[in-house]
């Protein structure tokens, strides 16, 4: 099928056979300015999807706009087919989105583990009720989440910090933290916003690694980034966003070598 | 070996905080028996300080919930404060003009309600029936007040609770034909009387004589102590200071089970950062609401036990001071500690009651005559009242300014013990190694400063790679 598909398209491929996520003539306005302007595009399950465009291309509006923290003024997103515009951002988590965040977010007074207990979805013991009418089972849950969590530290090599005070860490190990946190939710789709602003390149590289890793575990990502060098290495397929909308989408080198994507950015990407 | 061994081992576990703590209190415990031994301090009266000691405990408790867990600024302690008080006075008190005594409803014949002789149906004492109504009361105003607000960022609570405090404070006094105003409600009975046992047994306990006892060195001095007796009301306080007590009790046991769990976690998710909590899926609104009216629900029982502890209550008594001193209390002691809580309590009532005493054991005017030191001494002993609120007012900018967190703050990790034990990672940590209390001060005086940190990122990230 890969070979009879174009390697760039103008504007976005919206023919895609499993959709994680459709984002559909999405609309953004902040007083006069149009953030977003009716964008469309799709991402296919299991695949890294690459959200990229120079700055003021509208990509973190979008981000906030499919993840429910902007309410859109036109058009429809809709993650495995269910509907989801204008639903709060727990809803459309509950429908398997998840998403980080580009300057990581620090839970004051908690442990590393501590931290990432937060991530599991519908957890009994989050019912004030059940604390008290069925406390094994909130029991056992907690002790699953706190054996899942130890395990995914250990995945993301940093279970050695498991006890350390989360406001302790570092930039990155944050970025580790919020990533491993993310994936005990169980996303259908992760969205990374950003991953690698502010961190490393040694670091970085970790991180490519890592997802790339779940990838091949079978989670569908999609990222926004400006690092060109990261995203080239790592998305397939890379869609531009220009001026509010979908400018083209394509392979890494497709995307890499179209005079339109070159434009936009006034003078090329990476150098 | 000995118990003073194990003392000492225990005191030398506790954090450098905690070890001051617990000097406080033990200063403060014979600093009391001090003046019960001596007579300055009247047994009945001890009580009656315990009591309130433990109604702040409660108001702190129900802050905290709101504050300390989930960061929901609220202004209107004194307001749920004061709907606990009326909810019960208001059922119960001799002169309320809605009074439940006599009440009788029947439908087709059958009687639904009947309360005669402050029982319901002749079973069920009435004040009972007042605590239930004051807590469904402050439940719905906290419902009520919430909705609207806690969609919203954290300050418009803020401000629409200020405002709420007054409404209800200037609701309270105003309607007449319910509240009776200004003139208060008074005559309630106490929180027992009507109870089987209990209502009747400061009447039927023996009165105690407590012997007065002369002490002293032949020749150098000699002090009479004790010499007081033991009669019906200060069985009436003890019963009073148990039923705060069971209250402080059962509230810490809940609130003990629910900070440590999956619930309690979210909340704290919250408090730091609520576009967390729900991009990780998390309801923030309705988490925020079972906080906010949780925690009302606590200030309300405080409300109850002081309606029948004083046995009259006001509208002065929802004066917004109350609320800033159960504010003082829950930062003092350490947001978000439920220990911290208690010890608030402990110290807002040391401070308003003992700056009480201190104003009559101190001299009018300074014994030496200096030009401003005079002056100021007098100016200090003669307005005691505004003194207190200064002194409370240094006391919080010392606390913001040297111990930030508190003196109690939350130190343990707060996962299930049982479920840390089970699962196969560390350990439960000791409270040192969770929380090392100079880096915790460091890392909230240099948050904004994190990015430099991402060296240090290479370094661990380079050492698991090798």
């Amino acid at each position: 099928m890969s070979e009879t598909t174009p390697d760039l398209y103008d504007g976005p491929n919206l023919d895609k056979d499993d959709v994680v996520l459709r984002v559909d003539e999405l609309r953004k306005r902040f007083g006069g300015l149009v953030a977003t302007d009716d964008a469309s595009f799709a991402v296919e399950r299991g695949t890294v999807t690459g959200l990229i465009g120079p700055n003021g291309a509208g990509k973190s509006t979008i981000f906030n706009l499919v993840s429910g923290f902007y309410e859109p003024d036109g058009g429809s997103v809709a993650v495995n087919g269910v509907d989801v515009t204008g639903a709060e951002p727990h809803e459309i988590a509950d429908e398997g989105l998840i998403r980080t965040f580009q300057t990581p977010r620090k839970l004051e007074g908690m442990t590393v583990r501590e931290a990432m207990l937060v991530g599991p979805q519908r957890q009994p013991g989050e019912s004030f009720v059940k604390l008290f009418t069925s406390p094994g089972e909130v029991e056992a849950a907690e002790t699953r989440n706190m054996e899942d969590a130890q395990r995914m530290l250990e995945q993301f090599e940093i279970d050695h910090l498991a006890t350390q005070p989360a406001t302790d860490l570092s930039g990155g190990q944050l970025k580790l933290v919020e990533l491993a946190r993310a994936m005990l939710a169980e996303p259908e789709l992760l969205m990374l916003d950003e991953p690698v602003a502010g961190v490393n390149p040694t670091l970085a590289n970790k991180l490519r690694d890592h997802i790339a890793r779940l990838n091949g575990e079978g989670v569908t990502l999609c990222i926004i980034e400006h690092d060109m060098e990261f995203i080239m290495n790592l998305a397939d397929p890379i869609i531009v966003l220009d001026q509010g909308s979908v400018l083209v989408e394509g392979t890494p080198d497709a995307v890499r070598s179209d005079d339109r994507v070159i434009d936009a950015y006034l003078g090329g990407p990476g150098e | 070996m000995s118990v003073a061994d194990g003392a000492r081992d225990w005191f030398a576990e506790l954090t450098r905080a905690e070890q001051g703590v617990v000097g406080f209190i033990v200063a403060l415990t014979a600093l009391l028996l001090f003046g019960l031994v001596t007579g300055g301090l009247a047994p009945t009266y001890f009580l009656y300080l315990v009591g309130l000691v433990g109604m702040y405990v409660l108001l702190s408790f129900g802050l905290n919930v709101q504050w300390g867990y989930t960061g929901l600024i609220n202004f209107s302690v004194a307001a749920f404060f004061g709907i606990g008080a009326y909810g019960t006075a208001l059922l119960t008190a001799g002169n309320s003009p809605v009074g439940a005594d006599g009440w009788q409803f029947s439908l087709a014949g059958v009687e639904l309600v009947w309360v005669s002789g402050a029982r319901l149906y002749g079973l069920l004492p009435l004040t009972v029936l007042g605590l239930l109504f004051a807590v469904a009361l402050a439940a719905a105003v906290a419902f009520a007040i919430g909705i609207p607000t806690l969609r919203l960022r954290a300050d418009y609570l803020a401000i629409a609770s200020l405002g709420l405090a007054e409404v209800v404070r200037l609701l309270f006094l105003n309607q007449r034909d319910v509240t009776n105003g200004s003139a208060g409600l008074r005559g309630l009975p106490g929180f027992f009387d009507g109870w089987p046992v209990l209502g009747t047994l400061p009447q039927t306990l023996p009165g105690v004589q407590v012997h007065e006892l002369q002490l002293g060195i032949p020749g150098l001095f000699t002090t009479r102590v004790l010499g007081f007796t033991l009669g019906a009301p200060f069985w009436q306080a003890l019963l009073n200071v148990a039923l705060v007590l069971a209250m402080v009790a059962a509230v810490f046991a809940v609130l003990r089970r629910v900070h440590r769990s999956p619930w309690g976690r979210v909340l704290r998710t919250i408090r730091s950062d609520e576009d967390l909590a729900e991009a990780l899926g998390k309801d923030t609104y309705a988490f925020k609401m079972q906080s906010f009216v949780l925690g009302s629900v606590i200030m309300a029982l405080a409300g109850v036990f002081y309606a029948h502890l004083n046995l009259f209550v006001s509208p002065g008594d929802l004066e917004p001071i109350n609320t800033f001193y159960v504010w003082i209390a829950v930062i003092l002691g350490g947001s978000g500690s439920n220990r911290g809580a208690i010890f608030g309590g402990f110290v807002v009532i040391a401070i308003r009651e003992g700056t009480r005493f201190l104003g009559e054991v101190l001299p009018a005017s300074f014994p030496l005559d200096l030009p401003l030191v005079t002056s100021t001494y007098a100016t200090i002993v003669n307005n005691f009242a505004s003194t207190r609120l200064l002194a409370v007012g240094v006391l919080i900018i010392l606390v913001m300014r040297f111990r930030p967190q508190g003196v109690l703050p939350p130190q343990r990790e707060l996962i299930w013990p049982a479920s840390v034990a089970a699962s196969a990672g560390p350990g439960e940590t000791t409270p040192r190694e969770t929380i090392d209390e100079e880096t915790t001060a460091t890392a909230t005086a240099t948050d904004p400063e994190a990015e430099p940190e991402v060296d240090d990122a290479a370094r661990d990230g380079g050492e698991s790679d090798e």
